[in-house]
C-alpha cells in the first residue's frame, strides 16, 4: 500500500495529466483550425493558444516536469511575439507548434512512465529560429510600427455602406487613399489644422470616412478615407504630419470561420469530476436498482393481505420510485457521457501526420462528433481507432497515381462516423481505397499456417484472419493484403468493451470497419431466460429477436442444427447442451443474436421476463468461461450469469468447424 | 518482532486447517451458489456477497476429497489475495487462534495426498496438529493440472 503522502502526490500528478490533456487538446484543435490559413489567425485564437501553452508551462513547473515547462515556455514566447504583432503566424510556425504539442506529449508521457526524457533541443532551436527570423524581417524603425498601428486602427470598422461607396468609386476608375494627419501646435501655427486639412482633402477628392484616433501617450491622429481621380494625390500630401497609403478594400471573401474555435474557447460551465467518484455513484444507483427489485418481490408477497386501497397506494408509490430511479440512473449515466469529438480530433492529427509522411492526399470527413458515449469507453476507444485510421492510410488507400489509373479521384477519402443507435454507439472507419482481397488474405493465411475458426467458406473468415494475432508482420505483404498490424488488438479492445467489430469490403472500392459499442457498461436491460434449472440474463442490445421454436422447425445437418427463420436458416446453438442442462421436451425459445453472417440462434427453455440488471464483470480467472460476460443479481441474493453473445457466436462457429 | 500471528481455524474432512486472518475478509453461511458451466470442477460457482460476485472454491474438491452436501455448519471463507477475492467452501469454521511463529514448521517433503501442495506449513499447538493453508497456491488457477511430482494414489 502506498503511504498517504505518496497517494496525494499520485493524485496531484494524475490531475496534472488530466489538465495537460485538456490544454493539449485545446491547442491542437485551435492549430487545426489555423492550419489552412495561418495568416488569418484571429485574436481570440492566438489568445487561446497562448493561454494553453502558458498554463502548460505553469502546470509543468508545479508538477516538476522541467522538460515540458521548457518546451511550453518557448512556444508561449513565440505566440507572445505574434500577439504583440511583432511576428506573423506562418505555416512553418504552425508546424513548429504542432510538433511542439507532440514534444510536450512525449515529455509528459516519458515522465509518467519513468522513462528518460526525449530530445527537445531540436524543437526549441526551431522555435528560436522562428523568433530570430522575425527580428530580421522587422527591420523597420520602431516608429514605423507605431504609425502602422495607428493606420490599422483607422481602417477597422469601415461601415459596409462606406465600403460600397469606395467600391463604386474604384469601379469608376478613381483611386482610394488612406490619409492620416497628426496635428501639432507648430502645424497649427502654420495654419495646418484639422479644419484646413479637411478643406484640402475635399478639394482633392471626396472624403468617405473621417475618424479621430486617440493613441494613448501619442495624442490624437485623424484618419481619412478619400477617393480621388488624381493619380498624384499622394504628392500633394507629403510631410507635415501626413501619411498617405493606397487603401485596399478588405477581402470580400470572408475568412473561413474556424470550426473548433468556439468549442475550445467559449467559457464553459464545467465541473471536473474524478471518474472514480462517478463509479461510486453508479454503484450506489446499481444497489438501489437491486433494492427496488427486492421491494417489488416483497410487495407481490404481501399483496393478498392488503385491502385493495392500501395495495393501490403502495403500488403507485412503488411505480413512482421506479420511474424516479430510472431518471436518476439516466442522470448519472449522462454525467459519464462525453462526446467523441476529442478522440476524432486526435484522429485528424494522425491523418495529417501520416499524410505528410506518405505524401498521399486524403480528405478526412468526420460525422457525428457530438455523439456521446461513456467516458470509460471513450478512453479505450482511442487506440483501436488509431490502428484503424493508420491502416486505412498506409494500407487501404492507394497512391494518387494508382487511384487515377483506376479511374478514382486522385485524393483519397476517409470517413470517421459516430452514430447513436438505441443503447449502442456505432463507430465507423471507412476508406475508398483498394479494399481487401479475400483470396490474398487466404493465401497469406495459408502461408502462415492460419486457419479461420469458422472454416474457409465462412463469410467472416476474412475478418477473423485479418484479426488473428500472427496475421501480418511484414510491410510488403501488408500492402498487398490491404491491412496491417494491430487488427487483433482492435478487435480485442472492442470486444472487451462489450462491443462487436464488423467489416465490409469491396475490392477496388474500399473498406469499412464497423465497431458497435454499448453506450454504457454498468446497467443494462436484459432478457431473463431459463436453461434447465438455471437462469441467465441476455443483454437486450445483443438480442435482435426472440422466436418460439416448435421441435419440427429444426433441420439436423450432420451434427449441426439449423433453424428456419425468415426464409433463411440460422445455426442453432443449444444453451442446454453448452451448459450441460437437459433439453426441453416440447417447444422452446431461441434468441437471435449477432449480425449478418454471424447471426446465431441461441436455444433456451423459456423467457422469464425483461429486467434491468447491474452488470458485474467476472474478472477472476477461476470463472472466466467463454460465453459468459459477467454476473448480476435480481434482488434475491442469487447470482445470475450474463450471456456473452459474441463469445457464444465464436464458440458456435469453432464447434461447427470441429465437428 | 512478530512472534505470533492470528489465524482462522476451519475443518475439512475431520482435519483442522488454519488460514492467516490477515487474508480473510469475512465468513458467511452458504446460501445460493450459482453453478458456472465449464468452470474448473473445484469451482462450485458464484456467490453474491456484499454486493460483489465472488467465485466459490470447494476446498474438498480442490484437495481431491469427495464433495459433501452443504449443511448448517458449512461456511464460506472469503479471502483476498493479490487483488482477487475468492470464497473457500469448508466443512466448518468457528475458531480464532494465535499461533506462535516458532510453532510452525515447513510441510514435510513428500507429504501424501493432493492437499500437501496447498500447505505452507504445519503447526503444533498444545498437542493439536494444524495444517496451514497456502492461499496463493489454492487460488492458483490450473495449478493442479500440471504434474507436480506427487503420487495421487499414494
Amino acid at each position: 500500500m502506498a503511504t498517504n503522502d505518496q497517494g496525494d502526490l499520485d493524485d496531484l500528478f494524475s490531475d496534472y495529466l488530466v489538465e495537460c490533456d485538456e490544454h493539449l487538446t485545446g491547442a491542437r484543435s485551435l492549430l487545426l483550425s489555423l492550419e489552412s490559413n495561418p495568416g488569418g489567425a484571429r485574436r481570440e485564437q492566438l489568445d487561446g493558444l497562448f493561454r494553453n501553452f502558458h498554463t502548460l508551462k505553469g502546470l509543468s513547473g508545479i508538477a516538476g516536469v522541467p522538460g515540458a515547462e521548457h518546451v511550453a515556455h518557448h512556444l508561449e514566447e513565440y505566440l507572445g511575439e505574434i500577439r504583440k504583432g511583432a511576428a506573423q503566424l506562418t505555416a512553418a510556425g504552425v508546424n513548429v507548434l504542432v510538433d511542439g504539442i507532440k514534444a510536450l506529449e512525449a515529455v509528459i508521457a516519458a515522465h509518467r512512465d519513468h522513462q528518460p526524457q526525449p530530445e527537445i533541443a531540436t524543437l526549441t532551436a526551431r522555435v528560436k529560429s522562428l523568433l530570430s527570423a522575425r527580428t530580421e524581417s522587422a527591420g523597420k524603425p520602431p516608429g514605423a510600427v507605431h504609425e502602422s498601428q495607428a493606420t490599422d486602427r483607422g481602417m477597422a470598422g469601415v461601415p459596409p455602406d462606406k465600403l460600397e461607396a469606395i467600391r463604386v468609386a474604384l469601379r469608376e476608375g478613381l483611386h482610394a487613399w488612406r490619409v492620416t494627419f497628426v496635428p501639432s501646435a507648430t502645424r497649427a501655427e502654420r495654419g495646418l489644422t484639422i479644419g484646413s486639412v479637411r478643406e484640402r482633402l475635399r478639394a482633392a477628392g471626396e472624403i468617405i470616412v473621417a475618424e479621430p484616433i486617440v493613441i494613448p501617450g501619442a495624442g490624437i491622429t485623424f484618419a481619412f478615407l478619400v477617393t480621388s481621380g488624381n493619380a498624384d494625390f499622394p504628392a500633394e500630401f507629403t510631410g507635415d504630419g501626413f501619411t498617405v497609403t493606397p487603401y485596399l478594400l478588405p477581402d470580400t471573401v470572408p475568412v473561413p470561420e474556424p470550426v473548433a474555435s468556439t468549442m475550445a474557447l467559449a467559457p464553459k460551465n464545467v465541473v471536473r469530476v474524478d471518474l472514480a467518484r462517478l463509479d461510486d455513484l453508479m454503484r450506489t444507483v446499481g444497489e438501489l436498482v437491486i433494492s427496488r427489485a427486492r421491494l417489488d418481490d416483497a410487495l407481490e408477497r404481501v399483496a393478498r393481505s392488503l385491502s385493495p386501497a392500501e395495495w393501490r397506494e403502495l403500488e403507485e408509490t412503488n411505480q413512482t420510485v421506479e420511474r424516479q430511479l430510472r431518471d436518476l440512473r439516466e442522470g448519472v449515466m449522462r454525467v459519464r457521457l462525453v462526446s467523441v469529438r476529442d478522440v476524432f480530433t486526435r484522429m485528424r492529427f494522425v491523418v495529417r501526420d501520416l499524410v505528410r509522411e506518405t505524401g498521399e492526399e486524403i480528405d478526412l470527413h468526420l460525422t457525428g462528433e457530438d455523439t456521446e458515449i461513456d467516458k470509460f469507453v471513450v478512453e479505450r476507444l482511442a487506440d483501436p481507432l488509431l490502428h484503424l485510421v493508420r491502416n486505412a492510410i498506409s494500407h487501404g488507400l492507394e497512391s494518387a497515381a494508382e487511384r487515377v489509373a483506376n479511374g478514382k479521384p486522385a485524393r483519397g477519402r476517409m470517413d470517421l462516423r459516430a452514430t447513436a443507435a438505441g443503447g449502442a454507439v456505432v463507430i465507423e472507419v471507412e476508406d475508398d481505397g483498394r479494399g481487401i482481397d479475400p483470396e490474398r488474405v487466404f493465401a497469406r493465411a495459408r502461408a502462415n499456417g492460419l486457419v479461420p475458426p469458422g472454416g474457409w467458406s465462412d463469410p467472416s473468415a476474412v475478418l477473423d484472419l485479418v484479426c488473428s494475432p500472427g496475421f501480418s508482420t511484414r510491410d510488403t505483404i501488408d500492402r498487398v493484403s490491404g491491412r496491417g498490424v494491430g487488427m487483433d488488438v482492435v478487435r480485442r479492445a472492442v470486444e472487451e468493451l462489450g462491443g462487436t467489430l464488423d467489416m465490409r469490403t469491396r475490392p477496388g472500392r474500399g473498406t469499412r470497419f464497423i465497431a458497435r459499442l454499448p453506450l454504457t457498461l454498468a446497467i443494462a436491460d436484459a432478457l431473463i431466460v431459463a436453461v434447465g434449472s438455471q437462469t441467465y440474463a441476455a443483454p437486450q442490445t445483443a438480442v435482435r429477436e426472440v422466436v418460439m421454436v416448435e421441435p419440427g422447425a429444426i433441420t439436423a445437418l450432420e451434427n449441426n442444427e439449423l433453424l428456419r427463420h425468415h426464409g433463411g436458416v440460422l445455426p442453432l446453438l443449444r444453451l442446454n447442451d453448452l451448459f450441460s442442462a437437459p433439453r426441453p421436451a416440447g417447444s422452446f425459445v431461441a434468441l437471435v443474436v449477432g449480425e449478418g453472417s454471424q447471426t446465431v440462434a441461441l436455444a433456451a427453455d423459456r423467457v422469464l421476463g425483461l429486467r434491468e440488471i447491474v452488470v458485474r464483470q467476472l474478472t477472476d480467472p477461476l470463472v472466466q468461461v467463454p460465453g459468459l460476460a459477467g454476473a448480476t443479481e435480481l434482488g434475491d441474493g442469487r447470482a445470475i450469469l450474463i450471456l456473452d453473445a459474441v463469445g457464444l457466436i465464436r464458440y458456435a462457429r469453432t464447434r461447427n468447424r470441429s465437428l | 518482532m512478530a512472534t505470533s500471528e492470528p489465524y482462522i481455524l476451519f475443518e475439512l474432512v475431520g482435519t483442522p486447517y488454519a488460514v492467516p486472518s490477515s487474508v480473510v475478509q469475512r465468513m458467511e453461511m452458504i446460501e445460493h451458489v450459482t453453478p458456472v458451466p465449464n468452470a474448473p470442477s473445484y469451482v462450485d460457482g458464484l456467490v453474491f456477497s456484499r454486493g460483489r460476485v465472488v467465485p466459490a472454491v470447494n476446498l474438498r474438491r480442490r484437495f481431491g476429497f469427495s464433495a459433501a452436501e452443504y449443511d448448517a455448519k458449512t461456511r464460506l471463507i472469503v479471502v483476498t489475495h493479490e487483488q482477487r477475492t475468492v470464497g473457500l467452501i469448508v466443512d466448518s469454521a468457528r475458531e480464532f487462534m494465535t499461533i506462535p511463529v516458532d510453532a510452525i514448521q515447513p510441510p514435510p517433503e513428500g507429504l501424501a495426498g493432493t492437499s500437501g501442495n496447498y500447505l505452507s506449513g504445519i503447526a503444533r499447538v498444545a498437542d493439536r496438529v494444524i495444517l496451514i493453508l497456502d492461499v496463493a497456491e489454492v487460488l492458483n488457477h490450473g495449478g493442479g493440472q500440471f504434474p507436480t511430482g506427487e503420487d495421487p494414489k499414494a
